[in-house]
């Protein structure tokens, strides 16, 4: 009896785990054709179409990463008086503050918004509600205070919303600080795998391109009309994906539209800051996966690749579930069907948490952006995905202890920023 | 590596993929032939749609199935060493890590064909320590 709901347990565990893979693999197989049909990346449209654009730019005690930010939007291409850039000082410690209101005497198109201590703090999604009630724009882009884009970058995500049926954009992050350490390499992985392919292949199939809260952007009246972002999600661009898709709007992913990111440099931010998103994540599966699949406004793909996406963070609990149940099943004697079956798990192990991207996957990604060297780190993968099962798992219990125990869930669990990477901007 | 497209090369490649599968089948075991047939199956979907010359790539698929049949070969005579000399406990033990250990060499055969197929032009682009 405890066999067989054992090997129930182990059997749902590896289907799921094998979904997964061939999601991925239709992903990989998705962008190779792509690339293989259009050699060249995506020019700009050569459209007349300029609206006025808001930028938010969210910062807490930033000092070190905000004015090397600020510098970059006074040299954005986009027409400035079309522009307008906010910088939301979100109860800031240090000279965040000030070191946006010297740039916004400087320059007309910079504006700051001081948060207190009583007002402020409270989270990203709370600071950008703040800077939302400032926009103008009738676009709104979003960009982390330790990010720096290409100069065209606002022309690159504003021309998707020629369509009206496009709610949001998300870019492309590229990693700053690759070469710093082991970490901010795979974090480079991650990334590849999460928007070279993943993105991209959503963009391809017409799934859902996720909005990843920066290097993107969203039409101001549609999320003013939802009420601004949910305060009380972690992961408030993961809420806003499915928001604008339950409501029937598009998310585009722009490619060509590249902006530079500071990567966590260490194992400790990097469990603090996948930490919160795995939360976060979860928080808006728990929010949306029935309304996702109720939804009449997604199509069946949408909705298969909505509830895949929103289950992301599950898999490395499940992969932890199927080690533990497959080793008894072993131990007991599973039959032939099950060690076969047992193949499978190790497979997962060389993926990606994030974006649950297998190393096949990884490595295409890379090969496409002509990367030979950082090929050689696939292998250790398993570390990272050792270490995400842990963060996925405690996410998870602290996720269901702050339900029983009706804890507040939201801060500024916000990842240090040191501002020493300028090294690796060439301008 | 230059093999041009001679077609008599590609067959005796193919070959050997082919009597890697059968060796590993009739002389290891199952898992080892799925292990083989699902990296057979990933190359020839994915890196066989990248550029580069079809003999290359037939030579890393081929290198990649003689490489996969000596480390099965490899681990499961340290099974039955194992198992003779530490009893049947360590035949359950390999039970466990033999696929996290055939996808050793996967993960790692695959990140070395995509880095040798990466055309030269593009490798100078990355950041350096």
């Amino acid at each position: 009896m405890i066999i067989e709901a054992l090997e129930i347990i182990f059997l749902f565990c590896t289907l799921l785990i094998v979904t997964y893979l061939v999601r991925h693999y239709i992903f990989t197989v998705a962008v190779l054709r792509k690339d293989k049909k259009t050699a060249k990346p995506k020019a700009v449209l050569a459209v007349n179409y300029e609206p006025t654009v808001s930028i938010l730019i969210p910062a807490r005690d930033e000092e070190l990463v905000v004015g090397r930010l600020l510098q970059r939007m006074t040299q954005l291409t986009y027409p400035h008086d079309k522009m307008q850039v906010v910088v939301i000082d979100d109860a800031s410690s240090d000279s965040t503050g000030q070191i946006a209101e010297e740039f916004a005497k400087r320059h007309r198109v910079i504006e700051v918004l001081h948060r207190d201590q009583k007002t402020g703090g409270k989270g990203k999604a709370a600071a950008l509600n703040a800077g939302l009630k400032r926009a103008a724009g009738e676009i709104v882009l979003c960009f982390d205070a330790d990010y720096y884009p290409q100069k065209d970058i606002v022309e690159k995500l504003v021309k998707e919303f020629v369509d009206p049926a496009v709610g949001a954009v998300q870019g492309r992050p590229v990693v700053l600080n690759e070469a710093q350490n082991v970490v901010t390499r795979l974090v480079t992985l991650e990334r590849i795998g999460g928007y070279r392919v993943d993105q991209e292949a959503r963009e391809q199939l017409g799934l859902i391109p996720q909005f990843g809260g920066t290097v993107g952007g969203f039409r101001r009246s549609i999320v003013e009309k939802f009420g601004g972002f949910d305060e009380s999600m972690l992961t408030e661009d993961t809420d806003l994906t499915f928001t604008l898709y339950l409501a029937g709007y598009k998310i585009r992913y722009a490619g060509d539209a590249e902006c530079y990111e500071e990567a966590v440099d260490g194992w400790k931010a990097y469990w603090r800051q996948r930490h919160r998103w795995a939360r976060g994540h979860m928080q808006v599966c728990f929010k949306h996966a029935f309304s996702v699949l109720r939804s009449r406004k997604l199509n069946l793909k949408e909705k298969i690749d909505g509830l895949l996406l929103l289950n992301m963070y599950f898999v490395p609990v499940v992969t932890l579930v199927a080690f533990l149940v497959g080793v008894s099943l072993v131990l007991y004697g599973a039959s032939q069907f099950f060690s076969v079956l047992w193949l499978f798990v190790p497979v997962s192990f060389y993926s990606l948490a994030g974006n649950f991207a297998p190393f096949f996957e990884i490595g295409i990604g890379a090969y496409l952006d002509g990367r030979t060297r950082i090929q050689f780190l696939i292998p250790l993968l398993f570390l990272a995905y050792m270490y995400n099962i842990l963060i996925c798992t405690k996410a998870l219990l602290d996720l269901f202890a702050a339900k029983m125990l009706g804890k507040k869930q939201v801060n500024w669990a916000k990842t240090q920023h040191f501002g020493d990477r300028n090294r690796y901007i060439m301008n | 590596m230059q093999f041009g497209n001679n077609r008599w090369v590609s067959v005796s490649f193919v070959e050997a993929i082919v009597l890697c599968l059968i060796a590993s089948f009739r002389l290891i075991n199952i898992e080892s032939t799925i292990t083989l047939l699902i990296f057979n199956l990933l190359f020839t979907s994915l890196i066989f749609q990248l550029k580069g010359a079809v003999n290359k790539k037939l030579f890393l698929l081929a290198l990649g199935n003689i490489i996969g049949l000596f480390w099965s070969y490899v681990f499961c005579s340290v099974s039955a060493v194992g198992t003779s000399v530490f009893g049947d406990g360590f035949n359950s033990i390999y039970a466990i890590f033999f696929p996290f250990l055939n996808f050793t060499w996967v993960v790692s055969f695959w990140s070395l064909s995509l880095a040798v197929l990466t055309p030269q032009a593009n490798a100078g682009t990355e950041a350096k320590a």
